[in-house]
């Protein structure tokens, strides 16, 4: 009863979800024909390069074409287009879930790879480096000012905050991105165009770092203007909600000091579904680091899946696919532990 | 006297006007007594109770008056002399719907124990042991400490909640509808338990509720509240055979009884209305011996049978 | 009645309120003006159109921006004669005159020169005409810019003849080589300067055209009356030109400029209102209703319906929603009909939780009892005594879900993957990212888009702030 049943339960729902979101990308792709579509293509490209090198050895045409056609046939069968494409699905799916990931077609690390893994784990850390700033950043400035704005409910601060709040949420994030590219870039010459490192990256670490400052200055600048907001607003709203109850009251009236009635009666109480929250907007999170990365030129996964999509890279799609599920599913599950230790009302 | 109240007055900013929630209101209470406040629901007899407590939201326009509490005035204390001296180790509260007072994350034990801790300065364990007795004394088992609110049942919350109103042994305590929101089955144990208490700790009590029938079990005084002011004041042996005021009269006739065939009777009109109460004697437009004068000046307060009564009939 | 009225009284207290319905006001109102004087194909007749927009200047700053400039930028400029200006016999043939005029007032050269006629008309089947066009130059000089001869007719028609009648004919003189000649010759005779075809394609004919020479054989505007001749040497009196344009290519243009294909961001920007406001109100609508219905059914009903559905929507919840977005808009297209299904697919999950649990606590109370003690079948009390109290609060849901879907629809335009019938404020801001528009900084093709955006979101959001004291009674205003 209590903690592991709750816990146990959760981990089952987001296993099932990961699989059914592989299966649905994997039958989307296949059942759309693209699948085929872009296997043949890919293995037409391949046999037009070996007949290329094979005219210059064998002259007879004849033979040549019997050649050709052998190897087309190995071909076929190593791309599995001699089957129809749902007989590829569990193949695939168990390699994915093993994560052998494959090779990607177009793509590469900046030492040449085309292992599908050595990509992911090139551009994660780029990723993380600019969503998790951006996260603590806001996380701090919705728990700094979310209490206090509460407590003054009503006045004039509350009010621009609130109108903050309400233009932070429509502003979307990519174009406020653009402005300040526009602004900064273009205009001021402040800050760079976009990308992580200038080119040539400079060789001394701390002129490294320096210019990684200088890049993620932007991007940063703009996720919290444009995130910050909604969470700020978020966070009042809850404490308001949490210090209007009658325990609230209670506390006071039992003669505890101010700051305890707030850290253990109000923040304590209002810890968890703020938690909930920060859940709820962890898939924003996920297109916003999409957006942002794109109009940046930021190389993480955002852009990584973006040129995916693009260039129909089956095997990269599937692998970023569940990459991001996973990672998703991961995070809402250790979220999930966090809240049924703050709540014990959500205990079975 | 244990403690005095003259003149208490609390007034809110709304966006009518004022709300004159306690307008005036004066009363005494000894030691070891229990004083009943009751009247119609938006009378004010919740916020006579916030009032001494100092539990005030944050559009108060008006708190003055007196609350002597053994000689001592409580409304020019500062906020920290308040909460350090008078919270709780004076007077504690048990609050109207008891079902939210505690709160929901933390365990019941430990809520109970706080004042002990944050006042007394007693370490964890022992504040903890002084709770498991007090448990027993309200009839809980001592598991319960370790349990959470949502785990309790109405009627646990609520003994769990009186607990934790006689931490400190106050002075005085005050219940605001203590058993308002529990089936009557459970009703009749937390009287009980409350005349129990009454007796073996001699503690004095303001006991707030709209039924009479039930305070009348455990009252030694009576306190009729109308749109915001005391009406009459006095002992339950006086007040109930015989009331004075008149609309003490129809609360008591009101009450439907087991052994009698007469109808209950209702009062009339609807209650007022606290931003622009009546002119004159605020029950003036329900009463049915209203005279002229009524409704152009304000009754004083007559003595009478030890008490008081705020009615022209008796000038 | 009275708790409606009261609840409005309540909304319209504040300011936000106020200005929230304001903006509103004019959103509906603009929508309604956009989709009474454009076309509702507009999109796949004009905007994907490029040949449409052909004669408009290309990345053309709005025209209001010369208030703000010291050195005025040149407009846009199109000239039209519907009528000959005169006519005179030439030898046993007529010469035909369509003049129009220019006062040239910028310091700037236009960026390209357009002729086109339409409708010529002529009688004589094996004498058609010819139609030769020139420039007169505020300084008197007159370049002859290009002749256009027409073909005999061959086959059994009657005269009259007609040319150009279906579509006109257009010439583009930037780059045309046969201007490029003339103007060689122009350059030696009037100022004895030599500069081969070569030369003068490298300059530019708009700068020979327009300007003056200066010391170093650089070319400085020349401002005065230009006047644009089409001439018509005909055999018949009555043959003739149905139209002579002369397009100039300016700088700026409209309310809200160009972009790179030319067209004009004013109508592609008025689009977007209407279907900003179907995809917003469209998706939330649909989501809430599903959303809270279902809370309702689950909450009420409960046991294994209750599970599935709690169940389903917990699973839901867990997917990222963008990346399979992309992933379905990539391979089905980008369709609004798939944009909204998507976006109502993964939103209804979170309203349904909440519903349920508000269900679960109405639930309980008394009258529901009674109801069901009355009789009353499941659905009726689900409809009369549960949905109302819900109601507000599943009504601020959905204002304030209506922004979400119109930022949502937005961001998949700019990804590329939005519906390509129709130009959404996402879509233009998509294809001005994509030519470099925020590194050339074409502000007058950035920013509106994005601030049409953010005001129709915060137009929702303004509402759903001004229903919160509604909502929460807790938060009503005491002050």
């Amino acid at each position: 009863m209590g903690l592991g049943k709750t816990l146990a339960l959760k981990g089952l729902t987001l296993i099932v979800v990961l699989i059914s979101v592989l299966l649905f990308t994997v039958l989307i792709i296949g059942a759309s024909g693209l699948s085929d579509r872009v296997l043949s293509s890919i293995m037409n490209e391949e046999l037009r390069g070996i007949r290329q090198k094979l005219t210059t050895q064998i002259r007879d045409p004849e033979e040549l074409n019997r050649a050709m056609d052998e190897i087309k046939q190995d071909l076929v069968k190593a791309y599995g287009l001699d089957k129809p494409w749902y007989a590829r699905i569990p193949n695939m799916i168990l390699r994915i879930v093993t994560l052998d990931l494959g090779s990607a077609r177009e793509v590469q690390t900046f030492t040449g790879s085309n292992r599908i893994s050595d990509i992911i784990l090139e551009r994660i850390p780029n990723t993380i480096l600019l969503m998790t700033s951006a996260l603590i950043i806001n996380f701090v400035l919705g728990l700094v000012i979310g209490p206090r704005i509460a407590l003054r409910h009503g006045t004039k601060m509350d009010k621009a905050i609130s109108l903050y709040s309400a233009i932070s949420y429509a502003l979307p994030t990519w174009w406020l991105g653009m402005l300040m590219i526009l602004f900064f870039s273009f205009k001021l010459r402040i800050f760079p165009f976009g990308g992580m490192y200038s080119v040539p990256p400079s060789e001394d670490t701390f002129m490294r770092f320096l210019d990684l400052l200088w890049h993620v200055m932007l991007p940063l600048i703009t996720l919290v203007l444009a995130l910050s907001g909604s969470w700020i607003y978020i966070t009042r709203s809850i404490v308001l909600s949490v210090a209007q109850e009658d325990f609230v009251s209670v506390a006071r009236v039992k003669g505890l000091p101010e700051d305890l009635v707030r850290r253990r009666y109000i923040v304590r109480v209002a810890a968890s579904p703020i938690l909930t929250n920060v859940v709820l907007g962890l898939a924003g999170s996920i297109a916003g680091a999409i957006l942002t990365e794109i109009v940046f030129d930021w190389p993480g996964m955002g852009t990584l899946y973006y040129k995916a999509v693009m260039s129909v890279d089956e095997s990269l799609i599937l692998a970023l696919t569940y990459i991001f599920t996973l990672i998703y599913v991961l995070a809402r599950f250790i979220l999930e532990i966090l809240y049924v230790v703050l709540d014990p009302r959500v205990r079975l | 006297m244990l403690l005095e109240v003259s003149n208490l007055r609390l007034y809110f900013k709304t966006l009518r006007g004022d709300v004159k929630a306690v307008d005036g209101v004066s009363f005494s209470l000894d030691k070891g007594k229990t004083l009943g406040i009751v009247g119609e629901s938006g009378c004010g007899k919740s916020s006579t109770a916030n009032a001494i407590v100092r539990n005030l939201p944050r559009n108060v326009s008006r708190y003055e008056g007196r609350i002597c509490l053994e000689d001592m005035d409580l409304i020019p204390l500062s906020e920290d002399e308040f909460r350090s001296k008078i919270r709780w180790r004076r007077i504690s509260m048990v609050f109207q719907g008891a079902m939210n007072s505690l709160n929901p994350v933390l365990k019941v034990g430990f809520q109970v124990a706080e004042p002990l801790i944050i006042h007394k300065g007693l370490s964890r364990g022992e504040a903890l042991k002084i709770v498991e007795e007090l448990f027993r004394l309200v009839g809980l088992s001592s598991e319960i400490v370790n349990r959470y609110p949502h785990e309790l049942s109405g009627g646990m919350k609520q003994r769990a909640i009186i607990a934790m109103a006689l931490t400190l042994n106050p002075d005085i305590l005050i219940l605001d509808e203590p058993t308002s929101a529990l089936d009557v089955s459970i009703q009749a144990q937390i009287m009980n338990l409350l005349k129990n208490l009454k007796r073996k700790l001699g503690i004095s009590m303001i006991f707030i509720t709209h039924d009479i029938a039930l305070a009348s079990d455990i009252c030694d005084e009576f306190g009729v509240m109308y749109a915001g002011e005391l009406v009459e004041l006095g002992s339950a042996e006086k007040i109930l055979p015989s009331p004075k005021h008149p609309y003490t009269q129809k609360l008591l006739s009101s009450i439907p009884r087991l052994h009698s065939d007469k109808t209950p009777e209702f009062i009339p009109g609807a209650p007022p209305d606290l931003v622009a109460p009546p002119s004159g004697c605020r029950f003036h437009p329900r009463c049915p011996y209203v005279m002229d004068k009524c409704s152009r000046e304000n009754p004083p307060n007559t003595l009478v049978n030890g008490g008081f009564v705020k009615c022209w009939l008796y000038k | 009645m009275s708790f409606i009225r009261e609840s409005f009284s309540e909304f319209w207290a504040s300011n936000i309120s106020k200005i929230g319905i304001l903006f509103l006001a004019i959103l509906v109102a603009v929508s309604i003006y956009t989709v009474t004087t454009l076309p509702l194909d507009f999109g796949v007749r004009y905007w994907y159109n490029p040949v449409y927009w052909v004669d408009y200047p290309k990345s053309a700053q709005p025209e209001w921006i010369n208030i703000f400039l010291s050195e005025k930028l040149m407009s846009h400029v199109e000239l039209s004669i519907s009528k000959a200006s005169g006519i005179k016999p030439y030898n046993n043939r007529f010469i035909k005159y369509y003049n129009v005029s220019y006062n040239h007032e910028c310091n700037q050269f236009p960026k390209f020169i357009t002729l086109r006629i339409s409708d010529l008309l002529f009688y004589r089947r094996d004498s058609p005409p010819i139609v030769r066009f020139y420039v007169t130059r505020p300084d008197g000089r007159t370049i002859e810019l290009y002749t256009l001869a027409i073909e005999t007719i061959s086959s059994n028609a009657t005269p009259p003849f007609r040319y150009f009648s279906m579509e006109p004919k257009r010439i583009l003189l930037s780059g045309d080589i046969y201007l490029a000649r003339s103007l060689v010759s122009f350059l030696y005779r009037e100022f004895n300067i030599s500069l081969g075809t070569s030369g003068v394609l490298e300059v530019g004919s708009e700068k020979i055209i327009f300007g003056s020479i200066g010391g170093d054989n650089t070319f400085t505007p020349l401002i005065g009356r230009y006047v644009f001749s089409a001439v018509l040497i005909c055999s018949d009196v009555n043959d003739g030109i149905g139209m002579f344009n002369v397009v100039l290519g300016g700088y700026v243009y409209g309310l809200m400029g160009t972009d790179v294909l030319g067209r004009d961001l004013f109508q592609g920007l008025l689009f977007g209102f209407p279907i900003a406001l179907i995809i917003g109100v469209g998706v939330s609508l649909l989501t809430t209703f599903i959303g809270a219905g279902l809370g309702i059914v689950s909450g009420y009903i409960g046991g294994r319906v209750d599970d599935f559905i709690q169940r389903f929507a917990d699973t839901i919840n867990n997917i990222p929603l963008l990346p399979l977005l992309i992933l379905l808009s990539f391979i089905f297209g980008g369709r609004l009909w798939l944009i909204i299904f998507v976006l109502v697919f993964f939103n209804w999950p979170s309203l349904t939780i909440i519903v349920r649990s508000m269900v679960l606590s109405a639930k309980a109370s008394q009258f529901i009892e009674a109801a069901v003690a009355i009789g009353a079948s499941r659905l009726r009390i689900m409809v009369k005594h549960i949905f109302p109290q819900v109601a507000p609060f599943v009504f601020a849901q959905m204002i304030f879900f209506t922004p979400y879907a119109i930022l949502a629809e937005s961001a998949l335009s700019f990804l590329g993957l939005g519906d390509v019938t129709m130009p959404t404020w996402g879509q233009i801001l998509e294809y001005g990212f994509k030519n470099g528009a925020v590194f050339l900084g074409y502000w007058w093709w950035i920013l509106p888009p994005g601030l049409f955006i953010v005001y129709s979101a915060v137009t929702f959001v303004f509402i759903a702030l001004g229903m919160e004291p509604v909502v929460n009674p807790r938060l009503r205003r005491w002050k």
